[in-house]
């Protein structure tokens, strides 16, 4: 069992389980405890997002997170220095780090530090869209795991599409080429594309991964169909429309065969943000003042800063605790010095970043 | 002005006027990232290395 000397507002959010559409009551708890921490306002938005507000402004930075996590209960438990439950790393230890370094700092003249617990970020993003709309602020910072010592500039894109190969039926004595064939085909050829466009590049950021994620097929007798399932991590270079558009190009069959494309979900284009900005700048003092050695990190997944910060036009970059090849894992666990010694270093970068112009 | 050596190839650096601490230069020599550390007395380091991960 967990003992009590374990950071409250980690503990809070790791007791309760919240998978993606079930976060409504992580959601009430963090706004109340907000409110507990002194923040200036709290509560849920229309998005169902809990949303604490620290000073009036008129400077705004926004520290995103996401209170929702990948479904798979893990219960709370404590191992020595390390603590297990679902959503330690992805990404409630890093929403918990935003929510305590707030908190410490109180009310900075001239600011608004807003703190968010976004909804939806395992589906569709459903709370960072909406908060997309609604703020402007001068800097981001995206609650994921970086680790304690580095900051991520950016993340690839991502696009999902469902291609359909259909065919009239034929006897399969005639030896004509099947709908499932020609969609092994059609794969292997977007495959072929995409390893021919990575020949030059050496670094997995700048390369196009589609990935076959399902494969179906059927018939009604007068024709026969396979569907394929393709989702891609895109580079800064290829946006999803550009994507969508060269695989159209790709699946072109000869009659009598027919061939169509439908995106699927909710496509996001790489971003990286650029090193030299007073926020990258605050994280690196930050880092060096805990005694670290910082580095940056560019992930080949998706988060909501590839959604914010287009829309919002300012210097923004992800960061917190935790080892992200533990996302998504049975074995989700972070490391108790590690999130302390984040929270230091956000506390430390706030403060630099706010701090009047000598 | 301030002069400053690279660190890796012991080129001599210029840094332009209004330069700040936590800046990323770039070597006109030897083209590595270097960061600027402090301004007074003048350092710089190697930058902060790039890695990948996977996630989120």
């Amino acid at each position: 069992m967990p003992d009590g000397s374990l950071p409250p507002t980690l503990a809070g959010l790791l007791e309760r389980y919240s998978p993606t559409g079930e976060e409504s009551l992580a959601v009430s708890w963090l706004v109340t405890h907000m409110h507990s921490l002194g923040y200036t306002r709290a509560e849920i938005d229309p998005a169902g997002n809990a949303v604490g507000m620290m000073g009036e402004g008129p400077r705004q930075i926004v520290l995103l997170g996401h209170i929702d996590t990948v479904p798979g209960e893990i219960p709370l438990r404590q191992q020595g220095d390390l603590l297990y439950a679902r959503g330690a790393v992805d990404a409630k230890g890093p929403l918990a780090v935003l929510v305590e370094s707030v908190a410490r700092l109180g009310v900075i003249p001239g600011w608004q530090l807003v703190v968010i617990g976004a909804v939806g970020e395992e589906g569709d993003s459903v709370g960072a869209r909406y908060v997309a709309g609604h703020y402007l602020p001068a800097f981001t910072i995206i609650g994921e795991p970086s680790r304690w010592d580095r900051v991520t500039l950016g993340y690839k894109g991502s696009a999902t599409a469902e291609i359909v190969i259909r065919r009239p039926m034929l006897h399969t004595a005639a030896g004509a080429e099947s709908a499932c064939e020609v969609a092994i085909r059609v794969w292997e050829k977007i495959r072929g594309w995409a390893e021919e466009q990575n020949a030059s590049r050496s670094r997995a950021f700048d390369q196009i991964s589609p990935g076959l994620r399902g494969f179906s097929s059927g018939t009604d007798g007068f024709a026969e169909w396979a569907n394929l399932h393709i989702g891609a991590r895109l580079p800064l270079d290829l946006s999803p429309k550009n994507w969508y558009e060269r695989l159209e190009r790709l699946i072109e069959l000869p009659p009598p065969v027919e061939s169509s494309l439908q995106p699927r979900g909710f496509a996001l284009p790489a971003f990286r943000g650029d090193k030299n900005n007073p926020l990258v700048k605050a994280f690196l003092a930050g880092i060096r003042g805990e005694g670290g050695q910082p580095g940056f990190v560019l992930k080949t997944g998706t988060s909501d800063l590839n959604l914010v910060a287009p829309a919002w036009e300012c210097p923004a970059l992800a960061y917190g605790p935790g080892d992200s090849s533990l996302d998504h894992t049975p074995h989700e666990h972070i490391s108790l010095t590690e999130y302390r010694r984040s929270v230091e270093v956000l506390c430390r970068t706030l403060s630099r970043l706010t701090q009047p112009a000598q | 002005m301030s002069h400053v050596n690279c660190p890796e190839c012991a080129a001599e650096i210029v840094l332009e006027a209004g330069v700040e601490a936590g800046e990323i230069i770039v070597c006109p020599d030897c083209g590595v990232d270097l960061e600027i550390i402090s301004l007074d007395p003048v350092e710089v380091n190697l930058a902060p290395i790039e890695e990948e991960d996977w996630g989120e």
